[in-house]
């Protein structure tokens, strides 16, 4: 099999012409379907993607740009840094011990459908408006995708591995080294990869705790600035095309071989 | 393994990158290392970037200007509630608040140990209204929409007290609570008749030309207060000494703002440039179109307002009536306050 996905996957690999071309005309189409919706509108408040543009240029320009975005992508590396330190070994547990997963896991269910809105006043009155407020709620987020997804993993997988480790005599820490984890990795890296979605779609929401930086606190900030939803959409652009790098990065991972193998032929 | 050890690299190089880039551009660690340890001992006051809370940043920068340091840490917040968690669930980090009136009565009909010691403004609030819509006195208001700050806000008293004026009561109008940001779009879009809350919100829609008075606070209510500077009763009793002198930069930073037109001008400018990042155009606009729409002199706080404020609030159903004038107000600060000359401050451009 891998001999066949190898060289299927070194062509995904390369840069063709067409990633970028029809990526490219359906952007222009959607930026002059945009631009023309606002001028026929005749919307004062509304922005043009070009009024959008001057924004961006002009955060740029103030040194604003650069700091908000690291500021945001510093919240989410520790919020969604700490949410696989714990998440990834938690659902591990889960997954392979039976009574550890009856314990907790109604816990996890319940816990896990709350938004991270519903947790500001938790985190302000925990962590007051300092950054570990908004990291919070970003690990909040992001742990129980990643723990579910490798719960998961382990619980479904096959059994045939299993026996045959047995087999070969693995046990104990070798046999989940060497089998477990080998065989959980391509669905934990896809959870992985989800919660890292996850992790950035909620910065808005973490970021509307009194901090003075971010891409999320821009939005905010610029809804109390008056007349500035150029701005606001100017965030929205930045997060989304962040959000695109990010995933962009997180998908290289599947080129490792030791994820490869578990993605089949597609 | 190949995944593992590039993993460990790669994430351990990353956080060390994006920490050290956030330390620097936005914690200032390096510069913070050398001003030392007062800065981290400093009380934190919060506020909004509105007019009603205007002297607290000017208080902040005239210190800064002045001494080379202030001795408190304005936080800003965007929102009501989330000021208010701040307040309430960590009054050591932030023991003082400009904070709505009536959110502070009721904070302490519920318990919480806080004390108005004086008050942010006098006025600065108005009704705004569609400039095409055929609204032009307070019985046009029947069957409308009209957008109300939030549950203890003032300016729902305001809108109660006119229609009541008009022999009508809150169950002719549809009152929606609604973040003051958030108000002049909702205008413009025809999502609700009328908004009011505090400035610069409500002159924005005149500057921008959609919106015209209905009436001004100053006109209908004078005197009006929307906010006030708020202090927990912990730090009242351990940290007298720097209330009082909170206390007094508030009355002379105002005194300085209402002495001439000069100085509101210069406050316009460096509050919307440093604290509120908003156009200065905008905060010269509320500053000056009426100039006395909204005043920052007559700041202690007293019987009868708060009375007034306390019957309106039963008969709204906002307040419940169980703190009375000396549960929630300590006047003690005032009268060194009131003494306090205006600030001597000229901005050195």
């Amino acid at each position: 099999m891998s001999e066949t996905a190898a060289p299927a996957l070194a062509q995904k690999g390369e840069i063709t012409w067409d990633q970028f071309v029809l990526p490219g005309l359906v952007g222009m189409f959607f930026l002059a379907a945009w631009h023309f919706a606002v001028k026929f509108s005749g919307s004062d408040i509304f922005p043009t993607p070009w009024q959008v543009a001057t924004g961006l240029m002009e955060l740029a320009q103030r040194g604003l740009l650069l700091r908000y975005i690291v500021a945001s992508l510093f919240r989410v590396s520790w919020g969604f840094g700490l949410a696989v330190l714990i998440g990834v070994p938690l659902g591990l547990v889960l997954g392979w011990f039976k009574f550890a997963y009856m314990a907790l896991n109604p816990f996890i269910q319940i816990l896990r459908p709350i938004s991270p809105i519903a947790w500001i006043p938790v985190a302000i009155l925990w962590f007051g408006v300092k950054d570990t407020a908004p990291v919070f709620l970003i690990f909040l987020a992001s742990v129980f995708p990643i723990t579910v997804s490798a719960m998961a993993a382990v619980q479904n997988m096959q059994q045939v591995y299993l026996r045959a480790a047995q087999n070969f005599g693995l046990s104990g820490i070798s046999l989940f080294r060497r089998v477990i984890l080998p065989a959980a990795l391509p669905q934990i890296i896809t959870g992985v990869r989800i919660a890292l979605g996850v992790a950035w779609l909620v910065v808005v929401a973490a970021e509307m705790i009194a901090v003075n930086s971010g891409l999320g606190y821009l939005i905010i900030d610029a809804r109390n600035a008056g007349k500035r939803y150029d701005l606001v959409v100017a965030g929205m652009v930045m997060i989304g095309l962040i959000g695109l790098v990010l995933d962009l990065l997180v998908r290289r991972l599947e080129r490792f071989d030791e994820v490869r193998w578990g993605y089949g032929q597609r | 393994m190949k995944l593992s050890r590039s993993l460990i690299v790669y994430s351990l190089s990353w956080m060390a990158l994006i920490t050290a880039l956030h330390g620097t551009l936005n914690l200032h660690w390096f510069e913070n290392a050398k001003i030392g340890e007062a800065q981290a001992a400093k009380f934190g006051v919060g506020f909004l970037p509105v007019t009603c809370h205007l002297t607290c940043p000017v208080t902040d920068f005239i210190n800064k200007n002045m001494t080379g340091q202030s001795f408190f840490k304005p936080i800003r917040f965007s929102g009501w509630p989330e000021l208010k968690e701040m307040f309430i669930g960590r009054p050591n980090e932030m023991p003082a608040s400009f904070i709505l009136a009536p959110m502070a009565i009721a904070l302490r009909e519920q318990g919480v140990k806080i004390k108005i010691v004086y008050l942010g403004h006098r006025d600065g609030s108005a009704v705004m209204v569609h400039k095409d819509s055929g609204i032009y006195k307070t019985t046009d208001l029947r069957g409308k929409r009209i957008a109300v700050p939030g549950r203890y806000a003032n300016q729902r008293m305001i809108v109660y007290r006119e229609l009541k004026k008009a022999g009508m009561t809150l169950d002719d109008v549809t009152l929606l609570e609604m973040p003051p940001p958030d108000m002049p779009a909702a205008l413009l879009s025809g999502a609700v008749d009328a908004i009011t809350s505090g400035e610069p919100f409500m002159g924005q829609t005149e500057l921008d030309g959609y919106g015209r008075v209905l009436f001004q606070a100053k006109d209908v209510w004078p005197g009006f207060i929307s906010c006030v500077l708020a202090v927990s009763e912990d730090a009242i009793r351990d940290h007298r000494a720097e209330i009082q002198r909170l206390v007094n930069g508030i009355a002379a930073s105002g005194k300085w703002v209402d002495q001439s037109m000069d100085h509101r001008m210069e406050a316009a400018e460096f509050v919307s440039k440093n604290y509120y990042n908003q156009n200065p155009r905008l905060l010269s606009f509320v500053l000056s179109k009426p100039p006395d729409r909204v005043t920052y002199t007559r700041l202690a706080p007293l019987r009868a307002d708060f009375e007034e404020i306390e019957r309106l609030g039963k008969e709204t159903g906002m307040l419940s009536g169980a703190a009375h004038f000396e549960d929630y107000v300590d006047d003690s600060f005032a009268a060194e306050a009131n003494l306090q000359p205006a600030s001597t401050f000229e901005d050195r451009k």
